[in-house]
């Protein structure tokens, strides 16, 4: 998972339908960074049986012990 | 005239009002009294309904003398961040895009604690759509500590964390996505729960991320919040992900002493890059829990910097969909520090947003394995005391990016993995800043956080020192 540059990010912003100018594109660059770096270890390292929903399930059981 | 009925805790005034040692009428007049003295200075309110909380008082006590007592809260006057929907009334959101949103239904949880029979006082200010850390509101203005008038109250329950540490109102609601129960509470020093991810209805609540969004309420002590807690929680048809776990007796755990409790301590993280102050407030809470009997046990966490990551990918593509109608056809309504905010979910890509949603249920797996010796945790709300507003003011503050960035750093792992959090008052810096330290506990054990956290209260003194007016 690589953080996307200011000219990603201005790609990705016209495809949501929110087109950004490019002072905003390297200030979202900038600022997402951080998050993509620090969530890099995980991605693309889940196995395959895991939802969104599957949060519930743990949590019930945290209930239940 | 007196303010001294607005002094008291809710559980005091409650009593006092059901033993008709007060009316509900006075009690309202202590605290609109309180109000005309601090709101210039504060801006905790966005609106005061002084006459319509006078007449309701007046009924209330007429009601009480005919026998019939609404609830636990019978003539209580409250007020609460202006998020939660009440039919017929504006509900700004802090925005100037609703400022005339009039709502059209009641959220689940203003609703039951109106049927306890609460009063409505007004409605309380708040960061733009509950998006900032600080109190900052560049529509509405700043909210102001009211221990410090130059220092940030928290966000985004600004005005829930002022107006109760002044004593305008017994107790607010806030929520909580990223730390806007807690952070308010830690450097306004009162109480604050933030709740496990579903404990609390969210229907009718402004909404800014669904996978994090907590309702929670801010108050003068833990035995407040249970009672509070204790008239919200449960299930509700109207939020499909409101839990129907059973309901605990909150008011009974904040009787029972803390001995035996296990506590754990990190050893990381949570205990690293503290402000001198917050370190030694840390050392006392936890000399103080000991000395009561609770069993203090060393930690290690899995990372947090990961679950920090997760929980910002999260936030910032939720609360980007929730807006992007207003985002295309109204960018230029947003204050710019929520405009940018918003405008970084648009760059995050989907397939990432779901793997920050997939790996939540390990996340959690992980951190359940990790405290299975102790039955919370306690850490800093922040690593540091209130900043001033100036040097959080994004845009005229050239390091205020960073400040924020720091203040948030505690608070953001504990929402993704939807755990329960009780901010208390657990000392002051030699400034006279308070500093609350959190108590996070297993996914729907509030009651374990709030039995802690009364105990700490028995034994200290920290929750009930009152703000004086400059």
């Amino acid at each position: 998972m690589m953080r996307p540059s200011a000219k990603e990010v201005t790609a990705m912003a016209e495809v949501a339908g929110v087109p950004v100018n490019a002072e905003a594109a390297t200030r979202i660059a900038n600022s997402i960074g951080p998050a993509f770096d620090g969530f890099a270890p995980i991605a693309g390292t889940l196995p395959f049986d895991i939802e969104p929903a599957s949060f519930l399930l743990v949590q019930a059981a945290e209930v239940q012990s | 005239m007196s303010s001294e009925a607005a002094l008291m805790s809710l559980v005091a005034v409650t009593e006092a009002i059901a033993a008709k040692r007060l009316s509900s009428y006075e009690v309202t007049r202590s605290c609109l009294h309180r109000i005309a003295q601090w709101q210039p200075r504060l801006n905790a309110f966005m609106a005061v309904e002084a006459e319509a909380a006078l007449n309701a008082a007046h009924e209330a006590d007429a009601a009480l003398a005919k026998g019939k007592i609404a609830g636990p809260l019978h003539g209580v006057p409250l007020a609460h961040k202006d998020m939660y929907y009440e039919a017929g009334k504006v509900v700004t959101c802090g925005s100037l895009i609703r400022r005339d949103f009039v709502a059209s239904t009641t959220s689940t949880a203003l609703r039951r604690l109106k049927d306890a029979g609460s009063i409505r006082l007004g409605s309380l200010q708040m960061a733009e759509f509950a998006y900032g850390p600080t109190g900052h509101n560049s529509h509405y203005g700043a909210v102001h500590n009211p221990f410090a008038p130059d220092h940030v109250t928290g966000g985004s329950s600004s005005g829930s964390g002022s107006a109760v540490a002044a004593r305008l109102t017994f107790a607010a609601l806030g929520s909580d996505t990223g730390g806007s129960v807690r952070m308010p509470a830690h450097f306004c020093g009162v109480t604050g729960l933030k709740t496990t991810y579903g404990r609390v209805s969210r229907a009718g609540a402004m909404p800014l991320s669904q996978s994090l969004d907590t309702v929670g309420p801010l108050a003068r002590s833990a035995q407040d919040c249970a009672l509070l807690l204790g008239l919200m929680a449960g299930p509700d048809p109207e939020d499909p992900t409101a839990s129907d776990a059973p309901v605990q007796d909150y008011m009974a755990a904040a009787r029972e002493p803390v001995r035996g409790v296990r506590i754990g301590v990190p050893s990381t993280f949570y205990v690293d890059d503290l402000d001198a102050e917050v370190a030694r407030i840390l050392d006392g809470t936890i000399a103080v829990l000991k000395r009561e009997g609770a069993e203090i046990i060393p930690v290690e966490l899995p990372d947090q910097r990961q679950l920090t990551a997760a929980c910002q990918i999260v936030l910032a593509v939720e609360a980007a969909a929730f807006h992007k109608r207003w985002l295309i056809e109204r960018p230029q309504d947003y204050g710019a520090q929520v405009l940018m905010r918003l405008q970084n979910g648009l760059a995050i890509p989907g397939v990432s947003y779901l793997e920050a949603m997939r790996w939540r249920a390990q996340a959690l797996a992980a951190h359940v394995a990790a405290t299975a010796g102790v039955d919370a945790i306690i850490a800093p709300v922040a690593p540091v005391a209130a900043p001033t507003i100036a040097e959080s003011d994004v845009g005229n503050s050239a390091g205020a990016e960073g400040v924020i960035q720091r203040l948030t750093r505690f608070t953001r792992p504990i929402n993704y993995l939807g755990l329960p959090s009780l901010a208390i008052p657990a000392g002051f810096t030699d400034g006279g800043l308070p500093v609350g330290m959190q108590l996070i506990g297993r996914s729907f054990d509030e009651a374990t956080l709030l039995r802690i956290g009364a105990a700490f209260q028995r034994a200290t003194d920290f929750h009930e020192r009152v703000p004086k007016l400059p």
